[in-house]
């Protein structure tokens, strides 16, 4: 695909919004396309951490192992979501969760180590970046909080109704 | 500023016009099982005439008792203008009253006050696209709506129905998702927890909101569920800057006699029971997120 039809379609992703055209084609540098059939891994939990993805069509599941109860599905990433945030970080160096497409799909990866590289350089792409990640682990936070929660558990108030 | 949409006011209209207490008798002539521990019993009234008059709005409950155990507040779940003049209460068998009721068997008979309470403003909202955001047993008193819309389609801009569950096997009136789909309304469930068999999203129904854009100005928020959900489904409504009279949501309370007599609901200010159960949060907005309420 022709950098100008991906910077395209990034320009429709919520995340990449009001970046600059010259911020976009940094971006490009260093995205890939990946598509990824239904059922298929993108990566697994132990892999290294390499790319920072967003979901451009389709419905990419993250799963844990755990022991007896084999892969569990802890969230799905729609379109337009991010995913694999932790790549992005400096401390997180392996997936703590795999990430299998739920239906065929369609993902941008981000290459985390030169994405790092281009906020190093460039602090206020910097800030940009890590504003829009502290948003995305902001939002995993909450959903696994009302998960944790156990929201439809049957309510203490309706014990004696 | 804008004008608040309030709600329909309570309006009884079975047998017992002057003695509310009173119960009316309900047939139960058929049981559709939906979830475990929850199912939908659908009733018909004994007296041919409270048959006639009875006739409810969506969003209103009845309280369904049960001789020798008590009563319970549920909201109506079936379409309003249901020719067989059937009314549906799909039941979660928790507590003391609803495990009776899920005893109950067809051909027996429960007792009947109602219906209760405020309704859905579903003439007030007409021209407006509707985002129906709930969880868990918070559809059923949503469904009548949706039935409402369904036969009134051409009424409405676009409506998006998010719903949530505990599990795919949680969710309730899966087989009617397809016929609300080809009535041109966007159906999009989600369960906490995921599993092989489904492959639908998993996640919670406030995150919805990132993968659709509303129109604020347009959008009219209907929420009933967990009230910690309806709590997280507020904050991204009005995040969207959807105005706190625009966004109509469902409270469950300890409802006991109905008709504000009691206090045993009361929430601040209101009774849910008959200045609710759905306000305008514009009118809950102090209230809701306090802990003592």
């Amino acid at each position: 695909m022709a950098d100008r039809e991906l910077i395209a379609l990034l320009k429709k992703i919520p995340w990449f919004e009001s970046l600059s055209q010259e911020y976009l084609e940094r971006m490009v540098g260093i995205a890939v396309l990946r598509q990824v059939r239904a059922g298929e891994a993108l990566f697994r939990e132990g892999d290294k951490e390499d790319y920072l993805y967003v979901v451009l069509e389709g419905r990419i599941a993250l799963e844990i192992f755990v022991p007896h109860k084999g892969k569990v599905r802890i969230n799905t990433c729609e379109q337009h979501e991010v995913f694999g945030w932790s790549s992005v970080t400096p401390v997180v160096h392996q997936r703590t969760a795999g990430a299998t497409a739920v239906i065929d799909s369609t993902v941008v990866g981000l290459d985390a180590e030169k994405l790092r590289q281009l906020c190093d350089e460039d602090h206020d792409l910097g800030y940009r970046v890590m504003r829009r990640l502290a948003n995305v682990v902001a939002s995993r936070l909450l959903v696994t909080r009302l998960q944790l929660l156990d929201m439809f558990a049957d309510p203490e108030e309706m014990k004696n109704a | 500023m804008t004008p608040t949409l309030l709600p329909q006011p309570a309006t009884h209209t079975a047998g017992h016009h002057d003695t509310p207490l009173t119960p009316d008798w309900a047939e139960i002539v058929a049981i559709t099982p939906e979830a475990d521990g929850i199912a939908t019993l659908w009733l018909k009234f004994t007296d041919p005439q409270v048959e006639q008059q009875y006739h409810f709005q969506p969003g209103q409950f009845n309280m369904l008792y049960v001789p020798g155990v008590g009563e319970a507040a549920i909201s109506m779940s079936s379409d309003p203008d249901d020719e067989r003049r059937l009314v549906g209460h799909t039941v979660r068998f928790v507590g003391n009253v609803t495990r009776a009721i899920g005893r109950l068997k067809i051909g027996d008979q429960l007792g009947v006050r109602g219906p209760f309470g405020t309704a859905w403003p579903m003439k007030t909202v007409e021209g407006r696209d509707l985002v129906v955001a709930c969880g868990g047993i918070g559809l059923p008193p949503l469904r009548p709506a949706l039935y409402h819309v369904v036969r009134n389609r051409e009424r409405y801009g676009k409506v998006t129905l998010l719903y949530g569950a505990r599990t795919s096997k949680d969710l309730l009136y899966p087989g009617e998702y397809e016929a609300w789909r080809k009535a041109d309304i966007t159906v999009e469930a989600t369960v906490d927890r995921g599993d092989e068999h489904w492959d639908g999203r998993v996640g919670v129904v406030p995150m919805w909101f990132y993968n659709f854009r509303l129109d604020p100005r347009n959008t009219i928020v209907l929420t009933c569920g967990p009230e910690i959900m309806i709590r997280f489904v507020i904050y991204e409504a009005l995040a969207r800057r959807v105005p706190t009279d625009r966004i109509y949501v469902s409270l469950e309370r300890n409802m006991k006699c109905g008709q504000g007599s009691c206090g045993h609901c009361q929430m601040g200010p209101y009774f849910v029971c008959k200045d609710g159960p759905v306000f305008p949060f514009s009118a809950l907005a102090k209230y809701i997120n306090v802990e003592e309420y």
